[in-house]
């Protein structure tokens, strides 16, 4: 085994570690076979990062919807009732799966891996830290935008094939909403673009090493930043965007017809897409797994750079979720005609002007 | 303009609401741990849990089988089983308590027993831990075993039935019949 | 009331004064026209209740009439000899409210009611055998276990009587004596949703139908074309028990009608029997009475701001009404030892003296709901989200809530000042002094804003009473078995969601004739479904919580 190409003096990053991997891999075998590999091992890594993230997500939704509303939240299964999540995971995987008997079978089916391979998608392009990200394109924002829209593909198709009055209205909101929603989420990203000049997602990060995006950008990318996270919750269907699921008015929304895992995987989808909006927006916005610089400050920034990226990476996109949650558990649900009307009336014009804003931030 | 302060004044008033929540997330909680303050007073002695016969440490009840509360009670819950026993004082047989039969499954819990009791020999405990794996154990026997009635005090004091209580029943021919097929 | 009594002596009908009122018996033949005269030119335009009777070889209905605002209350009698086929003519186009209580009659009495056009059982399965209050009822086997043929909810009888207005304009414009024996009804079938209508069951397993309400809906994409609401799904036949029941077995079932205000519900049936014996409860009993159905409004309104809160979507807001409403389960516990069933109330006054600690604890809990109703307005009312829901949705004019009967605060947020605390004083409210809020609007925002307001009101009657409880006997002493003397017996009382009323008729037993409660919930639904048409699916459940319905006491 060679150390070749492992540089210790150079701050520490996953970038170094998997440089040194895949060249240690194709010193021992053919560049076919390290490819497979690597692959395989990306692959099973992002599947298992998936699941944990799924399972830390719905436990702090829990617990922090709990807080919030005077209650304790899951205490009984662990200590703070940490191990909740795997007993109800455990539960679920248990659970009789029941289709309905005129169901289409094939799309009821095919509906939730649309759902969970658009989220695992997205997932997949996310810069936990400096090299650790499983696709890099020089166009990824596009790619983000582009397979996070296929998810709505399932919901459309879960609601149509459920053969249930509930699912179906839940599934044309869901429609409606998702699509409008990706616009202005587009938008708001497209100002980020403008501002860095690439849509490279490291390369993305890499620019907010002196200072943060949604400082460095003036009032345009804080408005951005705004309009992101408004949309973003509403792409992920929930409160108070929650209307394709809107348990008091259409029981489940286009999920009701599922049990057992089948509705654990849209649970899950929807605690990951939860997270990935996070994470998008402290990746675009929040710098990243980048520490918090001040130009000029370089006592500040030293000690700040103690801080292991992977960590700022994880505790921004928490502060998200949990401004997320914060926001789901205060407000009550828009009515399908105000939906749409913030989407179109108020986020749309403020996105595109927003984008003129911003170039002429640029230019100046 | 206008459109824009609402707009403003609206998010304002989000952020209120914001507040608020964030004011319950910090404060302490209302959850009962409820296995873990077993112990605790966790309930107030008047709650109506259970109906129980009480007895003294001579293994003595007041109840003489007189079956006021039986017919009062709107769902046939008590039951009251009385045998004629030879009274050893006044040499005459008299009518006293064998089993009396309480049926929590079908207790609604109105209390008409009690405050009708002339004797005040049944009362209710605090009890709410009712769940058993079996119906027939919901029907309990309120009486101990080789209990029986505690003899009057020579002197009998004149009944401590607070002010305005009901007056005791006097005439049981009357007594209503507990709709005991409840077909309605 | 000397202008019904003029009306009513134009008819030719004895006057009979009561304590409540007025009680008349008007023959079958002249009840439409002394209806109409009494609707058009006494300004009865509150038809508070309809109850059937059986008196054996004749079947009798009572409307209870009132002005909008009126403390006296007119009884109108009639009977049918008629026990095979009775028919009598419905009165539901001077109070539309009728189309429901007519309904519940002809499923309990078999009584059809021609013209009214929806003559389906109200609460009962369309294949039950016979009808359940009639005193020769038989019991056995009312239902068939399989079905004989599909419950068909669709199909719409009714019976129609042909008059026309062209008869009546040539009656010269007064509506003549109509004797149903003429002959000239037809029966009518007729469907409520047509065939390719797209019909979405809320209920009645539902997140946010408050219990066992079936609403048919039928829809265009999300608006809501038209809402039929079932009834039924918890029918216990309170009503028929009662009937096997002595006054203070009674007494547990008042409770479970409409569990939130249970408290008031037994408050109103103790009143009845209490007037009905000539007793009077004792001053101690009285003010503890009106400060219990006050913590018990309090309690019913926070659960229904927080229900609104949660069909809105906002859960949170729901827990907190819930966290609140817990103090007040505390006091109650304390002193009367139940919580949500409290049964404190007998007839005669309370079943034991009040808690020591009860003044202290209510004490301490006037400040803090003031503090945290304060909060929930900071939550919820500004929310501009909620407000944009609110505001201008399911307007329920005032003309229309009078005709259906919609009592309570939903009434009042339509400007109907009809709180019976105020136009009808029972118990210490005379008293004691309050304002009765009503609003303008009668939209979704009134009906939400005035529990909370309410709340406040609530809040100021207790804290004029819990200092100056006077001592003495709580409760007032009775005989061991309690006989009603012989006639009808009625009283009013204001629950948290209006106007609840006990009708007792009694025959001089110890147990009642038939007892009769006015569900304020069940005019609600038709409020709901009077608002709901042309809204959205969101805004159905939004009004539904707005009116605040319990189901249990509608299906009684």
């Amino acid at each position: 085994m060679s150390l070749a190409g492992l540089d210790i003096t150079a701050p520490f990053h996953f970038g170094t570690v998997t440089q040194w991997f895949d060249s240690w891999l194709n010193s021992v075998m053919p560049h076919f076979w390290a490819l497979t590999i690597e692959f395989i091992l990306a692959g099973v890594l992002l599947l298992a990062s998936y699941a944990v993230f799924a399972l830390v997500m719905i436990y702090m939704e829990r617990k922090i919807c709990g807080f919030f509303q005077c209650r304790l939240g899951p205490d009984r299964v662990g200590k703070w009732g940490i191990f909740q999540v795997f007993a109800d995971m455990l539960k679920i995987l248990l659970k009789e799966l029941v289709t309905i008997n005129r169901a289409d079978k094939m799309l009821f089916r095919l509906s939730i891996f649309f759902v969970i391979l658009a989220s695992l998608c997205t997932f997949a392009a996310i810069p936990f830290d400096k090299g650790l990200q499983a696709v890099d394109f020089n166009m990824g924002v596009f790619y983000l935008l582009a397979v996070s829209s296929l998810g709505v593909i399932g919901i459309l198709t879960a609601g149509w094939a459920s053969d249930s009055k509930y699912t179906m209205i839940g599934a044309m909101r869901s429609g409606a909403q998702l699509i409008s929603y990706e616009l202005s989420a587009g938008l708001a990203l497209l100002s980020i673009v403008i501002l860095s000049g690439t849509m490279q997602l490291s390369e993305i990060v890499e620019q907010q090493a002196d200072l943060w995006f949604i400082f460095k950008g003036h009032v345009p990318a804080v408005i951005a930043f705004f309009i992101y996270v408004i949309a973003g919750h509403a792409e992920t269907n929930r409160g108070p965007f929650d209307l394709p699921e809107a348990e008091s008015e259409l029981t489940a929304g286009y999920h009701t017809e599922y049990s057992g895992i089948k509705f654990g995987l849209f649970y899950v989808a929807e605690y990951v897409n939860l997270f990935i909006i996070a994470a998008i927006a402290s990746t675009m916005f929040l710098g990243g797994w980048q520490p918090f610089h001040i130009p000029g400050w370089d006592a500040f920034n030293g000690i700040m750079d103690y801080i292991p990226p992977a960590l700022w990476f994880t505790g921004k996109t928490l502060a998200c979720v949990f401004l997320a949650l914060w926001v789901r558990w205060s407000f009550p649900r828009l009515r399908i005609d105000q939906l749409l009307g913030l989407e179109w009336k108020i986020l749309m014009p403020l996105a595109l002007i927003n984008i003129v804003l911003m170039s002429l931030v640029v230019l100046w | 303009m206008n459109h824009i302060k609402n707009v403003i004044v609206g998010f304002w008033r989000l952020l209120q609401g914001m507040y608020i929540s964030m004011l319950n997330f910090l404060r302490p909680k209302v959850t009962e741990r409820y296995p873990e303050n077993r112990g605790k007073k966790i309930y107030f002695e008047r709650f109506r849990g259970m109906l129980v016969m009480p007895h003294n440490a001579k293994n003595e009840h007041k109840c003489t089988a007189c079956g006021i509360c039986q017919m009062n009670c709107p769902n046939g819950t008590i039951k009251v089983v009385s045998k004629q026993e030879m009274n050893e004082d006044t040499g005459k047989p008299s009518r006293v308590l064998d089993v009396y039969y309480y049926d929590l499954g079908t207790c609604i819990y109105c209390a008409l027993c009690t405050q009708t009791c002339p004797q005040k020999a049944i009362e209710w405990n605090n009890n709410f831990e009712h769940a058993v794996f079996e119906r027939a154990a919901l029907v309990k026997k309120l009486n101990k075993d080789g209990s029986r009635l505690e003899p009057k005090p020579a002197v009998p004091k004149p009944a401590a039935t607070p002010a305005g209580a009901p007056a005791p029943a006097e005439t049981a021919d009357s007594a209503p019949t507990p709709l005991s097929a409840t077909t309605v | 009331m000397d202008k019904i009594t003029s009306i009513l002596s134009r008819q030719g009908i004895t006057v009979n004064v009561v304590p409540h009122g007025l009680s008349v018996d008007v023959p079958q033949e002249k009840l439409y026209s002394t209806c109409s005269e009494l609707y058009g030119e006494g300004g009865l335009k509150y038809l508070i209740d309809i109850v059937g009777m059986d008196y054996g070889d004749t079947l009798g209905v009572i409307y209870y009439l009132s002005r909008a605002a009126g403390k006296d209350v007119l009884a109108l009698r009639t009977v049918t000899t008629d026990t095979e086929k009775p028919q009598l003519l419905s009165v539901c186009k001077f109070w539309t409210s009728a189309g429901l209580y007519e309904r519940e009659v002809h499923d309990y009495f078999g009584i059809t009611f021609v013209n009214n056009p929806d003559m389906r059982r109200l609460f009962l399965r369309s294949d039950w055998k016979g009808y359940p209050l009639r005193k020769n009822y038989n019991a056995e086997n009312p239902v068939p276990l399989r079905n004989e043929a599909i419950c068909d909810m669709e199909r719409v009888p009714s019976t129609v009587f042909m008059m026309t207005d062209s008869d009546v304009e040539a009656e010269g414009g007064s509506i003549p004596t109509i004797s149903l024996s003429m002959g000239d009804t037809e029966e009518k079938v007729r469907n409520i949703f047509e065939e390719d209508e797209y019909i979405v069951n809320f209920g009645p397993q539902h997140p946010a139908m408050h219990g066992v309400l079936h609403l048919r809906v039928s829809l265009d994409g999300e608006i809501i074309r038209k809402v039929d609401p079932n009834f039924g799904y918890i029918h216990r036949g309170v009503e028929k028990m009662c009937e096997g029941y002595t006054y203070p077995q009674i007494l547990h079932l008042t409770d479970r009608l409409d569990y939130l205000s249970g408290t008031i519900n037994r408050h109103g049936f103790c009143l009845c029997v209490e007037n009905a014996l000539g007793i009077q409860a004792p001053e101690r009993a009285q003010y503890v009475r009106v400060i219990f159905d006050e913590l018990t409004r309090i309690a019913s309104h926070l659960l229904g701001w927080g229900c609104m809160a949660m069909d809105m979507g906002a859960i949170t807001a729901f827990i907190y009404g819930m966290r609140d409403r817990e103090k007040i389960m505390d006091i109650f516990e304390e002193t009367a030892g139940g919580r949500l069933m409290a049964g404190y109330s007998v007839i005669g006054g309370l079943a034991q003296d009040f808690h020591p600690d009860f003044q202290k604890r209510v004490k301490e809990f006037i400040p803090y709901m003031r503090k945290m109703l304060k909060e929930h307005h900071l939550l919820f009312t500004g929310n501009p989200i909620a407000r944009g829901r609110m505001d201008g949705t399911g307007v329920l004019p005032l003309e229309t809530a009078i005709a259906l009967g919609v009592t309570g605060p939903a009434g009042r947020a339509s400007g109907w000042n009809n709180d019976l605390r105020k136009i009808a004083p029972y118990a210490v409210y005379d008293r004691t002094s309050f304002d009765v809020l009503t609003r303008s609007g009668g939209t979704a925002f009134d009906r939400y804003i005035i529990r909370l307001d309410e709340i406040e009101q609530s809040l100021r009657i207790i804290e004029q009473l819990i200092d100056n409880i006077p001592e003495g006997a709580y409760a007032e002493k009775t005989k061991a078995i309690i006989k009603l003397p012989e006639g009808d017996f009625f009283q009013r009382v204001e629950n948290a969601r209006g106007q609840f009323t006990v009708h007792i008729t009694s025959k001089g037993d110890k147990t009642p004739c038939r007892v009769k409660f006015r569900s304020p919930s069940m005019t609600l639904v038709s409020g709901l479904k009077a608002v709901a048409d042309g809204g959205k699916v969101a805004d159905l459940i939004m009004n539904g919580a707005s009116f605040d319905y319990v189901i249990p006491c509608i299906d009684r």
